[in-house]
């Protein structure tokens, strides 16, 4: 006994320290939830928000590719602090071009170079000089061919360059999303979302930067304000704009304010909004309830956001190639495929075709009428025949991105601005 | 020492409190005999290593870090080492702080007016969870006589802490939303004839639901304390003729302190520290510092949340001092 032990004296001052040593790590292992593969050389740790990091998508590229993928789906700022801040915690980092003004200068990320990268050149123009078609517009903020090229070094050069930091895959345009039953009308302009039609029937993202660029959107196309750059505005303009909102909001505009997925599906399957910022599968989720709901698209333009796959720094020898295996994997279009069901596009559309049953691809991607009942990535029926996705072809959605989701120079400030706004 | 000397330094310990006066309170000597006499058997070291260690480690190193953060050089994408107090300055001044030309020269920045009205919030909170908390403990301990029964109900008011926080927190949604339980009850009575909508999202659900998720912090310490009163003293003082409202006043309330004291201390840690209550019940509609905290992580200002958490620290070390000030609850215990 244990007792008996430490009554003869028999733990000497070394034995208790080895464990209580093994002890604490013992609960530290525990602590972390994240299973590590057995051997550090046999397979990757790929970690993402829920967008990319879905059980099927990892559990196809493990058989596909023969060594464990293992995902690990974080909250946006669990996400971004593991990125930013424990990259021998990962292989691949499924992260989000507005964050690499961060990513980027903290080298937290290897440079990829694209001759590894196979179907490269297949890869859209959106990334590569920032207009998916030569007449669409390059949309103001973070866009992403701003920050994707490096050099060898992984500093961030303009492009075209051998060297990326990060792989273009995933991606979509936000809007609003809204009850056609409840607002009697289609929602047509982001003025909706601050119009007094909907007083106390309205949710905005409870995410300072992103929520920030509806209001905005909103505002500009009130014609109240006309804003230089949505995705880094001045002082000023955030003033303006936070002064805008705290008055609605004291006149009990907003409904809520949400911070994930599952919120914004509540809130308008339990009649709380009409009409709400939101993301695409949301969607999808609330029509699976039985809940109509459309995706708007709106005539200012859409708010993109542009994922992508980066590899840790500190990743080398075989666990490098498994990662460029990986992204290679991705670029062949299966997951992307995979996603397209919630609504969500591909980098190379071509290889998602390859995946995609030709009813599913003239509906997300063509915009054509749906030729029959079309499910979700899991099988619900969510699009019943005949409907049509607004906004049509991917082509069409593209070549009106008004804004990127960008990480502001003012940032501090706006999180400041965003907190009295919510305190008042 | 003759009997009288012994017997005023007896009566003297302890200045006589309202028509029943105190308890006489045991010899000094006695007392710290009884106190100090340690049992045999266990090494001390080793007693106490592993709550030292686990504290070292867990608590005090990184406290002492979130405090060394705060002055350190936010980079944008991290910290460096440095000492600066600009984001102290960037706490308690806003923008035009103590500059006269200014017209809010004296509003102190909204950092400080969140910390203000999470305490302001808090305290509301304490408040409405000893009212309830206090009747329902006094019910357990004081008039269910059965040991039994006293046990059972005790751990059926625990019951709602068997689920998850969570859960008991998102449970409050299809209760009192638009089309929740009330609501719908009101519509089909015809008590309204809209929806109300004050119910969910409001600072009304957020109240409701954080006085729910702490009550019973504050129901247990209560019941055990009055538990421990002895009942000779309540009996003493009724056969010489005091009223139950004295009773209450001069034993029972005093003699139940440490347990309110205990509780209260409690549910102000857990609601100053609250941030996720309020995304779920009140719709993200307003800010605590703990979601300022998490706004400036969530952007890579370190430093400057270091400040938020150190702040927020401070103001809860300064209330729990405050309830302990009230009521000393190494003498009451």
């Amino acid at each position: 006994m244990a007792y008996e032990g430490l009554r003869q004296g028999k733990w000497s001052r070394r034995s208790f320290m080895k464990a209580t040593a093994a002890g604490l790590a013992t609960g530290a292992l525990a602590g972390a939830s994240f299973p590590r593969p057995a051997a550090a050389d046999a397979g990757l740790r790929t970690i993402g928000l829920g967008v990319s990091i879905i059980n099927e998508i990892q559990e196809k590229a493990t058989k596909d590719l023969g060594f464990p993928v293992v995902g690990q789906a974080l909250g946006y700022g669990d996400m971004f602090s593991k990125m930013l801040n424990q990259n021998d915690q990962y292989e691949i980092a499924e992260g989000y071009f507005n964050d690499m003004r961060v990513m980027g200068p903290a080298k937290v990320w290897q440079p990829l170079d694209t001759k590894k990268l196979k179907d490269w050149d297949k890869v859209t123009d959106l990334c590569k000089t920032g207009r998916l078609t030569p007449e669409a517009s390059v949309g103001q903020g973070d866009a992403p061919y701003k920050f994707m090229w490096c050099d060898e070094n992984g500093n961030k050069v303009q492009g075209p360059s051998r060297y990326i930091i990060m792989t273009p895959t995933f991606h979509n345009a936000d809007s609003i999303g809204y009850n056609p039953k409840a607002t009697g009308r289609p929602i047509e302009s982001w003025g909706e979302l601050l119009n007094k039609d909907w007083r106390g029937k309205v949710a905005l993202l409870n995410v300072p930067q992103i929520g920030t660029m509806d209001a905005a959107m909103a505002i500009e196309a009130l014609g109240l304000k006309k804003f230089g750059d949505k995705g880094n505005m001045t002082k000023a303009e955030i003033d303006f704009l936070v002064d805008y909102l705290i008055p609605l909001k004291k006149q009990g505009h907003f409904r809520a304010f949400w911070e994930n997925f599952g919120q914004s599906v509540n809130l308008m399957v339990n009649g709380e909004v009409v009409l709400e910022s939101m993301w695409s599968p949301a969607v999808t989720a609330i029509r699976a309830e039985g809940v109509p709901c459309v995706y708007a698209f709106p005539k200012e333009g859409m708010r993109g956001w542009h994922g992508g796959h980066a590899i840790s720094a500190k990743v080398q020898g075989k666990q490098l190639d498994q990662a460029y295996e990986y992204i290679n994997w991705w670029l062949d279009g299966w997951a992307g495929a995979f996603v397209s069901h919630q609504g969500y596009y591909h980098s190379i559309p071509d290889n998602v075709k390859k995946h995609l049953d030709p009813a599913d691809w003239d509906f997300w991607y063509m915009g054509k009428p749906a030729a029959k009942d079309l499910p979700d990535p899991f099988g619900t029926i969510i699009i019943k025949k005949g409907e049509v996705r607004e906004g049509g072809s991917y082509w069409n959605r593209y070549s009106k991105i008004a804004v990127w989701n960008s990480l502001m120079d003012e940032n501090n400030y706006l999180v400041k601005r965003w907190t009295e706004f919510l305190t008042a | 020492m003759t009997t009288v000397e012994s017997y005023a330094k007896v009566t003297h310990l302890e200045t006589p409190r309202g028509l029943i006066g105190g308890a006489p309170i045991a010899h000094d000597a006695a007392e710290a005999e009884r106190k100090y006499r340690r049992e045999p058997g266990f090494p001390v070291p080793l007693l106490i290593a592993p709550a030292t260690l686990w504290l070292v480690i867990f608590l005090f190193l990184p406290l002492i870090s979130i405090f060394v953060f705060s002055f350190w050089k936010s980079t944008g994408h991290g910290m460096t080492p440095a000492f600066t107090l600009e984001h102290y300055q960037a706490f308690f001044a806003s923008e035009g702080f103590f500059d006269p030309s200014k017209p809010d020269f004296l509003t102190p920045s909204v950092f400080i007016r969140t910390l203000w009205s999470t305490f302001r919030f808090t305290i509301t909170v304490m408040a409405i969870c000893l009212a309830l908390a206090y009747p329902l403990a006094y019910f357990l301990s004081m008039q269910v006589e059965n040991f039994k029964w006293q046990l059972t109900l005790f751990l059926l008011a625990m019951v709602p802490f068997w689920t998850s926080y969570l859960i008991r927190a998102v449970a409050w949604l299809p209760m009192l939303g638009r089309h929740g339980l009330i609501n719908e009850f009101l519509v089909s009575f015809g008590i309204v004839e809209e929806p109300v909508s004050f119910f969910l999202y409001s600072e009304f659900s957020y109240t409701m639901a954080l006085v729910q998720l702490y009550v019973v912090l504050a129901v247990g310490p209560i019941f055990f304390s009055l538990a421990k009163i002895d009942r000779t003293l309540l009996e003493a003082a009724r056969d010489m003729g005091a009223t139950p409202f004295q009773i209450f006043r001069e034993i029972i309330a005093p003699l139940s302190l440490p347990g309110v004291a205990i509780g209260m201390i409690f549910i102000f840690v857990m609601v100053m520290g609250e941030f996720a209550t309020a995304v779920v019940v009140y719709g993200g509609k307003s800010s605590t510092t703990g979601t300022v905290i998490l706004n400036y992580y969530a952007i890579a200002n370190y430093p400057f949340a270091a400040v938020n958490a150190f702040m927020l620290m401070v103001a809860m070390m300064i209330g729990v001092v405050i309830i302990l000030r009230l009521v000393d609850i190494r003498k009451e215990l």
